[in-house]
């Protein structure tokens, strides 16, 4: 199986952090790579189980279930239902933590998925360094570091 | 019960934290309020169950025991079992990690223990500042010193 494990600081308090990325159906508001995304079914975006359907500026669809949410713990746990990226089992997590010296956020996004063996270190690159990364850049722009 | 948690971010490798963190006896020569430190009955500062007994700068003489320690996770867990100020109950753990984006280090420390309601308030505030934060600030100045 293999793992990504991604980590960065942002210079904002955890909860205006998290109100920037709690909403499920959020993320063109601020990961630069997805151009639009809905919810399926009507469904409230933090409803446990709910699916989001989102497209990449690149024109990949991609679909994702909620499996968990804390506003207590700040995290968010989704897996992959359909995306042409050539995973199975894909679990991934975003969590805030609170850095009590300074007023800052700090975040870990990781997932876990199995997939062929020599595109593994593609995938978790292109995961990791691009996708979570890219998310982490924006919003450390958004927060002014 | 009062809950104590603090955290920061350091400008170095876990690897470079965690290498002075865990050393149960090692905290008299980074922690700015402890004075000296010893493992009882010679036993391995990384044997889980050790004791280690300590005195403060102030003169007051304090011993806890690990309760956990995994150079896996940089994780380590700590009871007090003596101190003359009345804290019961303590339990502290400490944990690293990564911030991969410029190899940073996230430091996270958290305890809960019991005492009189009347001290609750004046122990927090010494627990949360004099003994994490100015542990945070220490290693910085003892990773900068070392470098």
């Amino acid at each position: 199986m293999a793992r990504v494990y991604v980590s960065t600081v942002v210079n904002a308090r955890n909860d205006r952090v998290w109100a920037r990325v709690r909403d499920f159906n959020g993320l063109p508001n601020w990961h630069p790579a997805i151009a639009e995304s809905r919810i399926e079914g009507g469904e409230p975006a933090d409803k446990i189980g709910c699916v989001r359907d989102f497209r990449l500026r690149n024109g990949d669809r991609i679909r994702e279930k909620l499996l968990g949410l804390s506003d207590y713990d700040m995290f968010c746990t989704y897996s992959i239902l359909e995306s042409p990226m050539g995973v199975e089992n894909y679990v991934a997590t975003l969590r805030l933590t609170p850095v009590t010296d300074g007023d800052q956020t700090f975040l870990e996004w990781t997932a876990e998925f199995d997939c062929a063996p020599e595109r593994e270190t593609e995938l978790v690159n292109n995961i990791g360094g691009g996708v979570f990364q890219g998310g982490f850049d924006a919003l450390k722009r958004a927060f002014g570091g | 019960m009062p809950h104590v948690v603090k955290s920061t971010i350091v400008d170095a490798p876990t690897e470079r934290v965690w290498d002075v963190l865990r050393d149960f006896n090692g905290h008299d020569r980074w922690h700015p309020a402890v004075a000296s430190s010893a493992i009882e009955r010679a036993q391995a500062a990384d044997k889980i169950g050790c004791v280690r007994r300590f005195k403060l700068k102030d003169g007051s003489e304090l011993r806890e025991q690990l309760l956990a320690l995994s150079d896996l996770e940089q994780t380590f867990s700590y009871c007090l079992l003596d101190t003359p100020i009345p804290m019961f109950n303590y339990v502290a753990h400490v944990r690293l990690l990564p911030v991969t984006d410029g190899d940073r280090t996230f430091w996270h420390w958290e305890s809960r223990f019991t005492t009189r309601p009347a001290d609750a308030a004046a122990i927090t505030k010494m627990v949360a500042e004099d003994i994490y934060q100015g542990g945070f600030d220490a290693i910085r100045r003892h990773l900068k010193e070392a470098a």
